[in-house]
Parts: structure tokens; C-alpha cells; sequence
């Protein structure tokens, strides 16, 4: 283990970083608020913003075709055809894969990552060999699993995983060296501790098997001469993206401007509200 | 520089043969075979009951195709013409690129004409390939052709909001002239429709015809082109400027020549003022350059006599405002920037120029690109790219609109411009590709964290919208299985077995539950039902609602025609014996004649005659609740709601069609996405009357980003290079009813 330490001298080039990020985002901030202020004082244009928003017609059967297709394309094979039957939309294309790419992403999520391997040989054979990236992932996903199992007992398991399966593949690529080394570290340091690096905590997160499952279904997808993603990410990334440049270049924006999305909880009092969390 | 026409370099002239696919479609709707729809005598006389102007509706769909320029023609043609050798080869060029039908071979033998005039030499099979290739390409992308345009559409800026706004000014300027017309005239024949869109253009049906009214008529185009534009109605009056399609005769040096065709300047020959040094001649095209289309290209062709050695040729060209002089050459007035062949430098506002590129003169083609994202300019010679020459260009402070500009100067100088009209040289339709796609990637990378929901990670984002946009338009079911597969989900990523899981539960919403069942009941087709519904639970709604509960009354009429014919379809199938000669939905006026077919099957016959009984029962009742409609809604639709009126003659004109079905021009007007948006007009009517908001948080993110690109494409930056309906594109087409 003599040949990782340089990676772990580095926290306090880090900190430096962080601190100085900090600093910028401090800026932005100020200059968002300064932004806020100025615009306020052109509440006319606003109006007409909203107003402009008001009006576009957004076409049911577009948004329509926008659920069923991420409801498809994300693996939710109940809500996608009950969707079908609601909406009256003809099912997205007889595509036998939603069914195992839910079960496969749901292994990948349960943390099971050796059933989602077995899975995904059985639904294509070659996908793995194809996507070496994808493969280390997986691998090293199951690697943070055992690791995870094993805080404080017996890290023997992890060690030999990481030995046989994963230590070859690492060897060849830089970037999987990497990674893989900041996947053992988590050996040496307590999971729980608050000082734990930021990037060795989101190791430890469930957003690593989420991350990991999503890229297995973008695979599978693509494997399949299928869109990688749902529409819907598209258009949601476009909104960022719009009004990103629409602030960039000081344009009249309402800021913030509020997709309404939590309306359905304030009308909670009148007896309407539809979602409760429990 | 070696005499490029007599020894023809490789380097100068092999672009010739790559003409690319990029081209004006001064397309009058070509391709697609119209429909001829059989008319029934019967429906035809009750349907000039029910709407004695049913005509405008025709007059609509045969519209589409008075509004081509004749004066588009090919560059060798309006040489032949000028020099008086009018023949009959000329006269088909002509037919031909009106119809721009390239695939016509009318596009190669006028290219090969207008080489052959100037002794170019190239490859002729290359480029006859290379035509046919674009013609397929043409086919190909037929989603995004703009059928029926009569206007410039360079191939390059297809697809884009700029050309789907000019497309949708000049429809309502044809469908205005023609209203115009029709009160005029009232007596337009009905055969009209019938008369033509067989897809054949012979060069007779064409030509000098083309802008009688009575003339050649195409089918209507398809609407949703339109509707899904999703332009705000606040930002429609904003004018939008056409496309520069030609050289501005009112806008030259007195010394220069125009042709007729606008496309050919030259320095007139009986002139007899010699220009100083510090002069030049100067012509503006007839058009500004409108910055929203965000890219702009046009290509300039020397098209001087060879005098014999090498002789530097001082034409400038570029862009330049109204403030410049047409007496200073391009790039030497402010506001004006050029690229000059004799130098090869480049000017910006000053005497002094930079240099820039290589000098061009005869055979060459020199393109000006001006990148509104970018903010700079750059040339093309003979097709390849040449550097930035001009960056940073702020075109907000340009108090002028910028228009292309060319500078000749001596006796001789002669160009031909290409503003469209003809595959250009350079492939712009890649470059505006590749600018597309930086600013898809752009879109690919940003954080919905940063601008959108600081506080929810994109997946979660998602996942919200979803299940609100599910509950909020009444998905109860959906909304229902939803929630229970992100819980399976969230409990299988929970890292602590232990650890409680949030659950939504979807409440039993009564008003959920109507307005799903009023839903249903409209998607089946069944608005009686829904109507009733409605009316039981929310008895204000469809009184306060006029127009939800006329598109609600309409619609019944629609699924009567539509039960009709389907019934005739069904009919016509079973009948016909999948007959070779008689198309599906045929006349059952032919009644003798299919008996004579099937003799000696009574109980068929029998059958047969039930069902033609029941057939024109539903065709009775149609027109009778027409009728009724009609008489109805009269007061609205003698002219207080054009719109009104307008909608009852569309679904009016289904009564003329023996099976509007088999009629792509009318048959949307009978499919499913109808009922879909009927059911939200009404769901949105019912949520408002709720005090709820009428749409969901994904039809503002929706909304609002339509919107926002408006904003960001009005000085042609990024928003000129996306849309939202790309999104939409996106999906399989077999997602959408």
C-alpha cells in the first residue's frame, strides 16, 4: 500500500480549493442579489413575461408523449401502462427490455450488484466486454458494497474482491487506478467520521448506485439503438440552460422565475391536496 | 492567376461538383400526390346547405402554390433569355425551377447549361448524382419540409423558428388575398381541389398560369407545422423580416446593372463615368439580414470575361447598413465590412485593409457567412471555409440593418449571387449543424441545481413533476403506480435497512376521480357522456366556458362523421373484394355494378343493403346535427368570431369526401390527438373553476422555456440554433396517437 500516499497528502490543497470556491460563490451570490434588485425595479417587463407564459399553449398530446416516454425510457413498466390506458396513448414501441432493465436497475439499487451482472449477461451477452468502462464501474460499485458491509469488521472480503476481480482491470487505466484507490481508502477511514472527504462520502451515498444503475440503462439503451435518455431530461436542461443565458445576458427574466411545482401543497388547508407524505 | 476558363485549374473549379444539398425549396408542395377526392353528389348538396361558402375551405387547400416567383430561375437561363436565344430548352429550365423539383433533372441540365455557357468544365455525372443524392435527402426529411412555400427556404436554415414564422406570415398573407378574392368572386368552381396535385408538373401546367387563382392546386398544408409552434401570441405582431432574395435595383450605384432576375450586377457598358480610386459601385440586396435567423450565407460568383494574363479583379464583397455609401466598396464606410478580390484583404470600416485570404477573381465563388451567436463574419471561397475575418461585431450597437452588399468598379466586372435559390457551394447546412450541436451540448450539461430546483437533485426534479403533472390532470391510476414504483425504488437504495421510507400516498381525490371519468369518456369518443358528466358535477363549467363547450359540441359532430366513416371503410373493404381498380371508400352510388360482381350471394345482398341503410342513416344524422350546430352558433359566426366560423367550415368540409378517412388533407381533423385536446381544454376548464392552477408545473417549465428561447433567439444567439419541439422530436413517432 506504499504507492498511494501522494493522494492523500493533497487535503490541504483541497481546503485551499474550497476555501476559494467559497469565496466565488460568494461573489455570484452578491451579484445574483444585485441582479434581484435591479430587476425588481422593472416590474412592467416582468408582467409581460409572465404574461408571454401564460399564453403559450403547451400541447397536451406533446406533454403526454413526454411521461410516457420517460416512464418507458426510466423503467417504470406499471405507471407506463396504466398510462397508456389513461392517456389513450398506443404503448411505446413493443420493447420487451423494460421489464429487465427495471430489474436490473433495481439489483444495481438494492446494492446487488452481482445479480445485476448476471442479469445484464443474460440480456446481452456482450455488453460488458463492450463497455469496459461500464464493467469497472459496476465492479467497483460492488467493491463499495462490500466495503460498505465490512466498516470496522473483517475487511478480508473487500480485499480479496479487490485483489482478483478488480485490481486487474484498474492496472491498465490511469483513471481506473484512481478510482479504484479512492475505493480502498475507504478501509483505512471511518465512514462515519464528520472529517470524511467529500468525494469518499459520495462514494458511500446511494446517488453512486443510482449514478451506476442510470448508466447501465443508458447502455442497454444504446446497445439497442435506443435514445440514451428520456426527453424529459432534455427539456428540463433546457430550461436551466435558457434561463442561465437569458441572466448571462441581463434579458428581463421575472427572477426568480417559479415553476410552481410545490402549488398542489399550499392548497393542503382546502381539503384537495392530493399528495401526503407519510 | 491562370486563365480558369480555358485551362481549367483542379483546385479552382473541382467545388463545382459538390454542390451540396443545401437549397431554396421554392417548392409549390411537388412531391406529394394530392388526393382527388370523389365528391357525393348527395353530401355535396347537403353540405352546401349547411355552408353555402363551402368553397373557402378549397380555396384554402389550392392556395398554397400562388405564391411562387417566377423570376427564380437558373443563373445560364437568364443569360439565354437575355441574349434574346429564348428556346425551347430554355423554356423548360424555366418550367422547372419554379418547381424546383430537382429531381426532374430540370436543376442539372440549366447547371449544365449555365457551364457550358461559361466553358466550365466538370464532371457531369458527378453532379447529376450528386442533385439526385439532395433530392433524396429532400424526401427524407420530409417532416421538416415546408410544403407548399413559395417564399426563399434555404435548406440551411430548415427547421428553425426564424423560417417557421416567415412560413406562417406568408400563409396568412395567401389565405388574407385570397378571402380578398373570394368575396370578389364567389363562384369559384368546385373542381378546383380535383383538378391537379397528381405530382406531375409538366412544364405547360406551369409557368405563366401561375398566379391565376384558378390555377394549379395542391393540398393544404399540414397544420400542426404551425400550432405547435409555440410562439407566444404577444411576440407574433412583432414583424419578421423576409429573407434577402435578390439584388435591390433601387438600392445601387447609378453605373451598375441589375438583371432582371435580381440575382446578375454588372458595370453597365454604355456608362461614361469613370470611378476615382476612392470610388466603387455599390449594391445592397432587397433585404436586411433579420439577426433571429441566427446564421446567414449567401455566395457571390465573378463571373468576368478572362482578359488574358493575370489581372486582379477589384470586387468587394460582405455586408454593409443603409448609412453606407454605394459610391465607397464594401468594408470602407462604417457599418460596412468586405472582402476584396483584388487583395485578398479584408476591410472593417476603413481604407486600409487586413489581409486576409487569397485575391479571387474570375470562376471564383466567394461566400459571406455572418454568425449572429458568434458575432463575427467569415468567407467561403469555391467552398471551403476561410478564417474569421471580422469577430466580435456587436450587432446591437449597429443602429442600421445589415444588408449583403457587392462593390464592382470597372467595366466588365460582372457577378451572380446565390441567396438560396440554388444549392450553394460551401456546405452550410454543416456548419449550421455543428452550431446546433455546440449549443445541444450546452443544453446537455447544464444543472437544473443552478437554475431550476437548487434543492432537488435532477432525478428527483423529475420524478416531482411527473407525479404532480400525473395528479394534477387527473392520472389517477397512473399517479397511483407511479408512487408506488419510486417507493420500491427509494427503498431499495436506502442504505440502512432500518431506515423509515417516505411514502406518497395518493389520496382518493373525488374531483380526480370526475375528471378522469370525463376524460375517458371523451377519449372513447362518447361526448354525450362527458357532457352529462360534466354538467352533474360541475354544472357552471360549460355555461362559463363557451368555447370549451363549442369545441365540446363540434367534436360530437366530428365522431359522428367519423363513426360514418369508419363504417364506410369497413364497408368499402368487405365489398370490394380488395378490389384492384376501385380505391377504399369508393361510391356506393356503384350499387348495380357490385351486384353484377357477387351474384348469387343474397344474404350478402341483403346484409349489404342494411348496412348502406344504416351508412346513410348516420350520414343523415350528421348533417342533421350540423344543421343544428350551425344554427346554433350562427350568431357567433357572422363575423363577431371569425374563429368560430372558420373551425364550423373546416369540420363542415368533412361532409364533402366520400370517406374523409382516406383524405390526408382533412383526415387529422378526424384522429384521436382531436379528442385529447378536447378532454384538456375541458380539464383545464374544470381546475380553473377549482381556483387551481390550469396547468401543471410541467407545462410551465414547458411554457416558460418556450419563452426564454424567444428571448434568447431575438438577436440570433444561442436561441436561434434550438427549439422545444426538437424535444418533443425526439420521442418514437409511435408514442404519439
Amino acid at each position: 500500500m506504499s504507492n498511494w500516499p501522494p493522494y492523500f497528502y493533497q487535503q490541504g490543497d483541497l481546503e485551499a480549493d474550497s476555501a476559494l470556491r467559497d469565496h466565488i460563490f460568494e461573489q455570484f451570490r452578491k451579484r445574483e442579489q444585485m441582479n434581484s434588485s435591479t430587476s425588481t425595479a422593472t416590474p412592467a417587463r416582468h408582467e409581460l413575461f409572465e404574461k408571454r407564459v401564460a399564453e403559450v399553449k403547451s400541447p397536451k398530446s406533446d406533454i403526454n408523449a413526454i411521461i410516457l416516454d420517460y416512464l418507458t425510457m426510466e423503467g417504470y413498466p406499471h405507471a407506463a401502462a396504466k398510462f397508456s390506458t389513461e392517456a389513450n396513448l398506443k404503448p411505446q414501441q413493443e420493447d420487451p427490455s423494460i421489464k429487465t432493465r427495471q430489474e436490473i436497475q433495481h439489483a444495481i439499487h438494492s446494492g446487488n450488484v452481482e445479480l445485476a451482472i448476471a442479469g445484464l449477461n443474460e440480456l446481452d451477452p456482450e455488453i460488458l466486454d463492450k463497455n469496459p468502462k461500464l464493467h469497472f464501474s459496476l465492479l467497483r460499485l460492488q467493491l463499495v458494497e462490500l466495503i460498505r458491509k465490512c466498516n470496522g469488521g473483517d475487511i478480508r472480503p473487500a480485499l480479496e474482491f479487490a485483489t482478483s476481480k478488480v485490481g486487474p482491470r484498474a492496472s491498465t487505466n490511469e483513471e481506473f487506478r484512481k478510482d479504484l484507490e479512492r475505493a480502498m481508502s475507504l478501509l483505512i477511514f471511518d465512514h462515519d467520521s464528520p472529517t470524511l472527504r467529500p468525494e469518499l462520502k459520495a462514494l458511500l451515498s446511494s446517488d453512486l448506485r443510482r449514478a451506476t444503475a442510470t448508466k447501465v440503462n443508458e447502455a442497454i439503451l444504446a446497445r439497442q439503438d435506443q435514445r440514451k435518455e428520456a426527453a424529459i431530461r432534455t427539456l428540463v436542461r433546457m430550461r436551466a440552460w435558457a434561463e442561465q443565458s437569458a441572466r448571462a445576458k441581463r434579458l428581463p427574466v421575472p427572477n426568480p422565475l417559479d415553476i410552481e411545482l410545490l402549488e398542489e401543497d399550499s392548497a393542503d388547508t382546502n381539503g384537495h391536496e392530493p399528495m401526503i407524505t407519510t | 492567376m491562370t486563365n480558369p476558363y480555358q485551362q481549367p485549374q483542379p483546385g479552382s473549379l473541382a467545388p463545382l461538383n459538390v454542390r451540396r444539398t443545401s437549397y431554396a425549396s421554392v417548392v409549390s408542395g411537388s412531391q406529394q400526390a394530392a388526393p382527388r377526392p370523389a365528391t357525393r353528389s348527395s353530401a355535396v348538396a347537403f353540405s352546401n346547405i349547411l355552408n353555402p361558402s363551402l368553397d373557402s375551405d378549397n380555396a384554402f387547400h389550392s392556395s398554397q402554390n400562388h405564391f411562387i416567383d417566377p423570376t427564380i430561375t437558373m443563373p445560364g437561363m437568364t443569360h439565354a433569355s437575355r441574349n434574346g436565344v429564348s428556346n425551347a430548352d430554355d423554356r423548360n429550365n424555366v418550367a422547372y425551377g419554379i418547381n424546383s423539383s430537382w429531381g426532374s433533372n430540370g436543376m442539372s441540365s440549366a447547371f449544365v447549361h449555365f457551364c457550358d455557357k461559361y466553358k466550365l468544365e466538370y464532371p457531369r455525372t458527378e453532379i447529376d448524382t450528386n442533385i439526385y443524392d439532395a433530392t433524396g435527402a429532400g424526401a427524407n426529411t420530409s417532416t421538416y419540409d415546408i410544403q407548399a412555400t413559395g417564399f426563399l427556404a434555404p435548406s440551411y436554415l430548415r427547421g428553425s423558428v426564424y423560417l417557421q414564422r416567415l412560413e406562417e406570415k406568408h400563409r396568412a398573407r395567401i389565405i388574407a388575398e385570397r378571402e380578398r378574392e373570394l368575396s370578389g368572386s364567389k363562384t369559384q368552381p368546385r373542381s378546383g381541389l380535383a383538378s391537379n396535385g397528381n405530382g406531375h408538373h409538366t412544364p405547360s401546367a406551369h409557368g405563366p398560369k401561375l398566379h391565376h387563382p384558378s390555377g394549379a392546386t395542391h393540398r393544404g398544408v399540414a397544420f400542426d407545422v404551425v400550432e405547435k409552434g409555440a410562439v407566444s401570441p404577444t411576440e407574433e405582431n412583432d414583424g419578421i423580416n423576409p429573407l434577402p432574395s435578390k439584388w435591390n435595383k433601387y438600392d445601387k450605384e447609378g453605373i451598375l446593372e441589375v438583371s432582371n432576375d435580381g440575382y446578375e450586377v454588372t458595370v453597365g457598358t454604355n456608362s461614361t463615368r469613370a470611378l476615382s480610386d476612392q470610388e466603387a459601385a455599390s449594391v445592397r440586396a432587397d433585404h436586411w439580414v433579420d439577426p433571429s435567423c441566427g446564421l446567414y450565407y449567401f455566395e457571390v460568383l465573378v463571373l468576368n470575361r478572362k482578359r488574358g494574363g493575370s489581372e486582379d479583379v477589384p470586387i468587394g464583397v460582405g455586408f454593409a447598413a443603409k448609412s453606407a455609401s454605394l459610391l465607397r466598396a464594401p468594408g470602407w464606410e462604417p457599418e460596412s465590412w468586405g472582402y476584396h478580390g483584388d487583395d485578398g484583404h479584408c476591410f472593417a470600416a476603413q481604407n486600409t485593409g487586413k489581409p486576409y485570404g487569397p485575391k479571387f477573381g474570375p470562376g471564383d465563388t466567394i461566400g459571406c457567412l455572418l454568425n449572429f451567436r458568434k458575432g463575427h463574419i467569415l468567407y467561403t471561397k469555391n467552398g471551403r471555409e476561410l478564417k474569421v475575418a471580422f469577430r466580435d461585431i456587436n450587432f446591437k450597437d449597429i443602429k442600421g440593418k445589415i444588408y449583403p452588399i457587392v462593390g464592382l468598379k470597372k467595366q466588365g466586372d460582372h457577378i451572380w449571387a446565390n441567396f438560396g435559390q440554388v444549392p450553394f457551394m460551401f456546405d452550410i447546412d454543416g456548419y449550421m449543424k455543428k452550431q446546433r450541436e455546440i449549443v445541444a451540448n450546452e443544453i446537455r450539461v447544464a444543472d437544473t441545481r443552478k437554475h431550476l430546483a437548487p434543492d432537488l437533485t435532477e432525478t428527483e426534479l423529475i420524478q416531482q413533476l411527473v407525479l404532480q403533472f400525473l395528479q394534477h390532470d387527473g392520472y389517477v391510476e397512473t399517479a397511483r403506480a407511479f408512487a408506488e414504483e419510486i417507493h420500491a425504488e427509494k427503498t431499495a437504495l436506502r442504505l440502512n435497512n432500518k431506515e423509515p421510507v417516505k411514502g406518497i400516498n395518493i389520496k382518493d381525490d373525488e374531483d380526480a376521480n370526475n375528471r378522469q371519468r370525463i376524460r375517458r369518456a371523451i377519449l372513447n369518443g362518447d361526448i354525450d357522456k362527458a357532457m352529462e358528466l360534466t354538467n352533474a358535477n360541475y354544472p357552471n363549467v360549460l355555461k362559463e366556458n363557451e368555447q370549451v363547450y363549442f369545441r365540446l359540441r363540434c367534436r360530437k359532430f366530428i365522431e359522428m362523421i367519423r363513426k360514418e366513416a369508419e363504417l364506410n371503410m369497413v364497408l368499402a373493404n368487405k365489398y370490394n373484394n380488395g378490389g384492384t381498380g376501385r380505391k377504399a371508400g369508393g361510391e356506393f352510388e356503384d350499387e348495380e355494378m357490385l351486384d353484377d360482381e357477387e351474384d348469387g350471394w343474397e344474404d350478402d345482398d341483403e346484409q349489404y343493403e342494411a348496412e348502406v341503410e344504416q351508412l346513410n342513416r348516420l350520414s343523415q344524422e350528421a348533417i342533421a346535427y350540423g344543421q343544428e350546430l350551425r344554427t346554433q352558433f350562427a350568431s357567433e359566426s357572422d363575423g363577431s368570431k371569425p374563429e368560430i366560423s372558420k373551425h364550423l367550415d373546416e369540420i363542415f368540409s368533412l361532409i364533402a369526401y366520400s370517406n374523409p378517412l382516406t383524405v390526408p388533407a382533412v383526415a387529422h381533423l378526424l384522429d384521436g390527438t382531436g379528442r385529447v385536446a378536447v378532454a384538456e381544454e375541458l380539464n383545464s376548464a374544470i381546475l380553473t373553476s377549482l381556483g387551481k392552477s390550469s396547468r401543471a408545473a410541467l407545462g410551465n417549465v414547458y411554457a416558460q422555456t418556450c419563452v426564454l428561447l424567444e428571448e434568447l433567439r431575438k438577436d440570433g444567439g444561442d436561441g436561434a440554433f434550438v427549439k422545444v419541439e426538437d424535444v418533443i422530436r425526439q420521442i418514437p413517432p409511435s408514442t404519439l396517437l
